[in-house]
């Protein structure tokens, strides 16, 4: 044992045995976030050095910011504060409301009340629970009832809480006059007025009219019965209008086509993956997009949990143009364009359907340019491998293999994945062909073409849209804002602002889904009721359902009595009847109608069409110099959530930009195209520029061009990213960006791409290409380098199943140090720690007890036989940890958003989040791992927030006892308390903290000065060079009424100067032991655990689809938490600084083919893409240097560096090789990125 | 020069320091006293609006329980205030022969116009200071403790200081404040036949202050993220 430890203050007197030259590079595999990261540039080091980012801590944005101007206004504060401070000696005259005569039902001051409705938008349907607080929505949860998402709901219908207490949402009636100004008007205006609105619509298009032939009316396409019945009535009513349901993106019509090709009908597949062993999936994220995908992301996940040696495990090939959270998952990942995409489904199909009963089919595929799939890296022999395991894996269990097709694949793909799948034996058991609901629109882009046309020949003279915002949507060869304008009478009732909103004649105001009644059907069949918890903010204002009621006749349209009446048709009830009323409360209480989902339907696939179109389908390989183009959607979905700041400053995925929607492309297409980032292209030299120069990196700025599909080009500029794991050739738009006319928030964010898009190339099209802006830059924000944990190691794990099956039940290894870590209960390091530094890091006993420290580790160790927490602190339950599991997390981010919205988590904008000052406590870092910048091995996603450590660093260095520990494990803020200093920060491993440089949650977001007209440039910069965040809290414009209603008054909200944290959402725990202590459980003998497990559930472990998140008591011997902490998988994230975290991570465990891996790996080593050590390193198992079931405290003796070594970097920093040097000394060889 | 300045001047810098002495002694007693929720907050008694509700007569005199027109605090975070019909419950037409017509005016006038009252909120503590009445309800901490004897004042006012040490101060010594706890809102026993006993002779039916603590399975808590989140 040598006597070097890791303290920087005895490092000059270490002698270190080696110069300090670095090792070979490619002796282990690189862990990185970014590209700056994987050059090592020291702009970036200087960035991530700091516990916030460089420029974090100044004032202004604007260097040339006067400082007399900061003086002055620093005196203008003071002297308001003077002022403030007279009246501020009384005390607040507090109020108490009393209800009135009529108490609502249920209502219980104090208490959350909890209301089951649903959510139909144009994007599917989701179940949800929404928290009320005095009738007043503040937190949005899934229904855990509802078989769409059963209890988790995406991160939109999170938002649809900002979108209720939008600040810039339509509060009156407005309609244009003739000096086309807008004025306000009433409801009457609109409808009891002679020969306008209503009575007009009514007198031109009703039975004395034109019977409805000038009418058109474009609706929203949301899946809801009622509304559909609205359509009939406006029917009758006009029966000769034309009205179309529109859905801007309409992702499912492949699928629709190609199941209509296969089986005859169209069809929605429905996938059933609790059962699947081995998945192909073709470009498809089906654990991110798409209705079902809360459902397949926890059914997945299930198939990829292992806990034991030989526990069973799916696996997933995926082959996709760009990263998606589904790849993130994938055991062999390809970046390939999607036209290789249908090849590889094309060259699965002609050996999978050869072994099967549909071999005659083989025949008719047509054959294919092997240069496609060779191109990205998958030979025929790989082929063999791929079709191989999935008929191994039917074999095995029939159904267990299936493929997946995505949404942009050609509909003769979708057909020919049909019969794959029936081939597999897969359909039936993981793949079903289920009826598609009444309410789906077939084909809405068809619709909205006729509406389009007959106003081009003039025909329409009133154009009705409800919900819609087609002006800012419409695919591009209608150029529908022209239409809209040209039309004579425009009429639009939106709940929130919209482009066509702005552009309408009268614009009515809507009640939002939280306001109003109505229904939906899931694609499964399931009805579910939508109920009001508030009446509409800004009364009175009228549902889509109301309002196409009113246009259809009804004098004063009630959405409960609408909803009710289908109702009666679907219950077979006429409504007031007992049995209908028993139904009606039943499902209102449930959040569904019960039991209206769909029976299960088998289809068997035609072989004759699908032989038919296969032999007049061919695959055009992309033309040399041209860019494959697909789109895409991302957090704010089609668009109509831009107003949403926590979806605007939610990080993409993979990319981890936001505010933005640059064009993305790979490293290498961007090289080619010399679209790489500023200070990151060969010709401009250092690659310090992007980050030392300027705060923001600046993207470079190109001309899309876009085949519409007909012949012509359509084009618009836009900044360029890159993305690693991207397919060369391929460029991915976004859509729902730059909108006009939506709000503060999400205005002019981003460029739309809507201009772009054309019915004909919706699904991807190639002969695109980008041509660089001279001269043009735009500033792109991506928090890829915020609270980078850089230059430690062993943060993420993973080992494949291989290596987990021969090392989880054998090899212990003594844990040596009693003090860190979770261990076995054979007082062993489990199988995750082995591969992290625990092994090598020497003793670390504390020399001094540090009397703030409550950590058990400030106490000896334990008598033999103890069990670790029988210390006098920590030991009494309930005592409060996680576990985060990095095997089934695909980095949705749903987590961040629910935390967000349970928290109270300002958002702080673009210009504050280039500067590092993004408020979210739990972040999702992505990691890419491997040597090729281009074609990264795999994708790694850890969230991280506070780990809640017992030796928590942060609170010894508060100076005013801010941050202390509680009994019960948690690390707590005590916001009142804190004053400032950001010791803590500065103090923590995890960089969990966040500061409040700014009054960010009390300060209105894109506010001015008040009582002077600021004019904020695009840098966020007034016209006297101050940032807007620096105007004095007291004199910026504070949040509105409307905006404070959405906070959970059950969580401090924090001003300016004050830290925080994850708080393991101490609300919720208090409240449940608040229940437990009234309830009597809390001293109920017959309880294992003071709060049983479950009782209450943190935010983030609640919204995570893949229940990757677990929380709860590590005491109580029944609690999820024990066992997963207990696991073999658990690890502890930079457990060897002794930090002793509470939020435990759990290795990630890969399950890829071994013969296909060596395939692809001998081919990456053949081609010069890795090298022979980084190859042996891939194939050898990173514990076979402690010699497999190895004992005792053998580090894997001192044989050297080779295969595993840590990697280190030349510009590292000294102490850290100081520390990698003493771990080196002491023979450790396997401190590395893992692999 | 001599004549300048008479001789007693020389005791000026003496005298100075002194009273600068005295006087920063003052500010400190001053503040320390003074600047406190003690002085400030007790006592607060904003009038309530018209005829307000004399919690003296009815709590007091008529007797009526705490938790009769308070109907959440054993279930509820907050302590609700009655809602306009559970006034008119009582004070309805006819209900009470007409005799209390002359004060209950308003209250009819509210709830004919299903309208809200505005009464004053006089305990208040801070948004970062969390306070759950029904936890501290089912533990045995009687109204009486932090609201003072409500059963006697005919307008209500802060009785206590509801500062932190305050709040401490109970969570500290538990036993001492303590009630069974099926008198919580029994005011006047609460005071007269309870908390006039020294601890040591407190019992109700069997019950004793250490074994209403012990109940509690372990003491109040003192760490800040018990109140402050």
């Amino acid at each position: 044992m040598s006597t070097i430890d890791q303290c920087p203050s005895t490092r000059d007197s270490v002698e270190i045995p080696e110069a300090a030259s670095p090792l070979p590079a490619e002796s282990g595999r690189k862990h990185w976030r970014s590209v700056e990261e994987f050059a090592g540039s020291p702009g970036f080091k200087d960035w991530v050095e700091r516990e916030f980012p460089a420029g974090a801590s100044e004032l202004t944005s604007n260097t040339d910011a006067g400082r007399r101007d900061a003086l002055k206004l620093m005196a203008a504060s003071f002297a308001l504060a003077g002022a403030a401070l007279v009246p501020g000696c009384r005390r607040p005259d507090h109020k108490i409301f009393s209800y009135s005569a009529s108490e609502p039902e249920h209502s219980i001051p104090g208490k959350p009340l909890y209301f089951a409705t649903s959510l139909p938008t144009t994007d599917g349907v989701e179940g949800l629970l929404v928290e009320t607080h005095q009738q007043r929505p503040t937190k949005i949860e899934g229904n855990p009832l509802h078989p769409a998402n059963r209890g988790r709901s995406s991160a939109r219908a999170q938002g649809e809480i900002l979108r209720l207490y939008d600040p810039d949402r339509l509060k009156e009636v407005r309609v244009r006059v003739a000096d086309g100004e807008k004025r306000d008007a009433t409801w009457d205006d609109f409808t009891e007025t002679e020969g306008q609105g209503l009575r007009r619509l009514r007198e031109v298009h009703g039975s004395t009219g034109d019977r409805g032939r000038g009418l058109a009316v474009i609706a929203a396409s949301r899946p809801s019965p009622t509304l559909r019945a609205m359509r009939d009535r406006l029917y009758t009513a006009y029966p000769q209008s034309a009205f179309a349901w529109w859905e801007p993106l309409d992702t499912a019509r492949n699928q629709r086509l190609g199941t209509e090709l296969a089986i005859g009908r169209p069809r929605h597949v429905r996938l059933n993956l609790e059962r699947a062993a081995c998945v192909l999936s073709l470009a498809s994220d089906f654990t991110d997009r798409g209705e079902d995908h809360i459902r397949h992301a926890r059914e997945f996940a299930k198939t990829r949990r292992v806990e034991n040696a030989g526990d069973e495990m799916s696996r997933l090939y995926v082959a996709e143009p760009m990263p998606t959270p589904t790849g993130s998952l994938a055991d062999h990942r390809y970046a390939m364009p999607p036209q290789a995409v249908s090849a590889l489904a094309v060259e699965v199909a002609r050996r999978v359907l050869d072994a099967g009963p549909l071999r005659r089919m083989v025949s008719s595929l047509p054959e294919l340019d092997v240069a496609l799939l060779e191109d990205a890296g998958v030979t025929g022999e790989m082929v063999d491998m791929i079709a191989q395991d999935l008929l191994e894996h039917a074999a095995q269990r029939p159904g267990s293999s299936l493929v997946v097709c995505g949404d942009d694949q050609p509909a003769e793909i979708h057909a020919l994945t049909a019969a794959i799948n029936e081939s597999l034996g897969a359909l039936g058991t993981t793949v079903e062909y289920a009826p598609l609901p009444s309410e789906i629109e077939a084909d809405p882009f068809a619709g909205l073409a006729e509406v389009a046309a007959r106003i081009r020949r003039g025909e329409i003279t009133t154009l009705v849209v409800v919900g819609a915002n087609p002006v800012y949507d419409a695919p591009a060869e209608l150029g529908f804002a022209e239409l809209f304008e040209s039309v004579e009478e425009t009429i639009v009732l939106d709940s929130n602002m919209s482009e066509t909103v702005a552009a309408a004649r009268w614009e009515l105001k809507g009640a939002g889904p939280l306001e109003s009644w109505g229904d939906s059907r899931a694609l499964d069949g399931t009805i579910a009721p939508v109920q009001p918890m508030i009446a509409p903010l800004f009364a009175p204002a009228l549902s889509e359902i109301e309002f196409l009621a009113m246009l259809a006749g009804q004098r004063e349209p009630n959405g409960y009595e609408l909803v009710r009446e289908t109702w009666g048709g679907i219950a077979g009830a006429a409504p007031g009847t007992d049995r209908f009323d028993r139904i009606w409360r039943r499902a209102l209480h449930d959040g569904v109608l019960s039991p209206s989902t769909f029976p299960s339907a088998t289809s068997r696939v035609n072989p004759l069409r699908i032989e038919d179109a296969m032999s007049a389908f061919s695959i055009e390989s992309p033309a040399e110099g041209e860019l494959t183009a697909v789109f895409t959607t991302s957090h704010v979905g089609d668009g109509a959530y831009a107003n949403c700041g926590w979806l605007q400053e939610l990080p993409h995925f993979g990319t981890q930009v936001c505010w933005d929607n640059p064009a993305v492309v790979s490293p290498a297409t961007a090289e080619r195209l010399g679209l790489l980032p500023v200070g990151l292209s060969s010709d401009e030299g250092d690659l310090d520029a992007a980050y030392t120069r300027g705060q923001i990196p600046r993207a470079r700025v190109a001309t899309v061009r876009i085949p519409d599909g007909a012949g012509g080009t359509l084009e618009t500029e836009m900044p360029v990213w890159i993305m690693p794991g991207a397919a060369d050739g391929v460029v991915q738009l976004t859509h729902g960006y730059g909108r006009t006319e939506v709000g503060l928030v999400g205005r002019e964010v981003g460029v739309s791409t809507y201009p772009l898009r054309t019915a004909a190339n919706r699904s991807g099209v190639a002969g695109a290409t980008l041509e660089r802006v001279a001269g043009e830059t735009f500033e792109i924000v991506s928090t890829q380098n915020h609270w980078s944990l850089e230059s430690r190691t062993s943060i993420a794990r993973a080992l494949d199943k291989r290596w987990f099956d021969g090392h989880a039940s054998g090899g212990r290894i003594e844990d040596k140090d009693k003090i860190y870590g979770t261990k076995r209960k054979d007082g062993g390091l489990n199988l995750a720690e082995q591969l992290g530094e625990l092994t090598h890091t020497p003793d670390n006993v504390s020399i001094y007890t540090n009397p703030q420290n409550r950590s058990k580790a400030n106490y000896p160790p334990p008598a033999e036989g103890q069990p670790f927490l029988s210390q006098p602190d920590f030991a009494k339950p309930p005592q409060w940890g996680m576990t985060i599991d990095l095997s089934t997390c695909n980095g949705c981010s749903l987590c961040t958003v629910a935390c967000q919205a349970e928290n109270n988590i300002a958002i702080v904008g673009k210009t504050e989040v280039a500067k590092g000052r993004e408020m979210t406590w739990i972040r999702v870092d992505r990691y890419f791992v491997g040597d090729d910048l281009n074609h990264p091995d795999e994708m790694l996603n850890q969230p991280v927030a506070c780990v809640h450590c017992e030796n928590a660093p942060c609170e010894v260095v508060c100076p005013v006892n801010a941050t202390v520990h509680g009994p019960e494990g948690t690390n707590n803020m005590a916001y009142n308390r804190c004053i400032g200093t950001r010791y803590c920060a500065n103090n923590c491993p995890y960089k969990a903290r966040r500061f409040n440089f700014f009054d960010y949650s009390q300060a209105r977001y894109n506010g001015s000065f008040v009582g002077e007209e600021t004019v904020f440039g695009e840098d966020g910069v007034d016209q006297r060079g101050f940032n807007k965040n620096f105007i004095p809290p007291r004199l910026r414009e504070q949040i509105s009424e409307i905006e404070h209603m959405k906070m959970n008054p059950d969580v401090t909200v924090r001003g300016r100067g004050v830290m925080e944290k994850c708080t393991y959402c101490i609300q919720r725990i208090n409240a449940a032991r608040q229940e437990s202590k009234v309830r009597g459980i809390w001293d109920d003998p017959a309880q294992t655990a003071p709060i049983p497990d479950g009782m209450f559930q943190v935010a983030c472990q609640q919204a995570c689809p893949s229940e990757s998140i677990v929380f709860g008591d590590i005491l109580d011997p029944d609690s999820a938490v024990a066992a997963t902490r207990d696991s073999q998988r658990s690890y502890l994230l930079l457990g060897y600084l002794n930090t002793r975290p509470r939020t435990s991570h759990m290795l990630r465990v890969r399950n890829p083919n071994r013969p296909l891996l060596e395939a692809e790996w001998g081919r990456r080593r053949e081609l010069g893409i890795v090298s022979e050590a980084a190859y042996e390193d891939r194939m050898s198992d990173p514990l076979a240097g402690h010699g497999g079931g190895y004992g005792g405290d053998d580090h894997g003796g001192e044989d050297g560096g080779d295969a595993h070594s840590y990697f280190s970097d030349p510009s590292k920093r000294n102490e850290d090789r100081g520390y990698a040097m003493s771990l080196r000394v002491l023979g450790g060889s396997s401190m590395g990125v893992l692999s | 020069m001599a004549g300048l300045f008479p001789r007693w001047m020389n005791a000026l810098p003496t005298l100075g320091a002194i009273a600068g002495l005295g006087g920063a002694v003052l500010v400190v007693t001053g503040t320390w006293y003074y600047a406190t929720p003690d002085f400030f907050e007790v006592g607060y008694m904003p009038a309530q609006p018209d005829e307000g509700f004399n919690h003296q007569l009815h709590a007091g005199q008529l007797g009526i329980d705490c938790r009769y027109c308070h109907t959440h605090v054993e279930e509820s975070y907050h302590s609700n205030v009655p809602s306009v019909a559970t006034c008119i419950g009582c004070h309805g037409e006819n209900k009470l022969d007409g005799w209390d017509t002359h004060k209950v005016g308003w209250i009819r006038e509210a709830y004919a116009e299903d309208a809200s009252i505005e009464w004053r909120r006089i305990h208040v503590v801070p948004d970062y200071a969390h306070f759950p009445h029904h936890v501290h309800v089912a533990a045995g901490v009687s109204c009486y403790s932090c609201h003072g004897q409500i059963a006697g004042m005919p307008e209500v006012y802060q009785a206590e200081s509801l500062g932190m040490g305050w709040c401490l101060d109970c969570h500290r010594n538990p036993e001492a404040n303590l009630v069974p706890p099926t008198e919580v809102t029994n005011l006047v026993w609460v005071e007269d036949e309870w908390f006039s006993k020294p601890v040591s002779e407190r019992e109700h039916e069997g019950l004793t202050p250490a074994e209403l603590v012990e109940s509690l399975k372990r003491n109040p808590p003192q760490h800040c993220a018990a109140c402050h989140y």
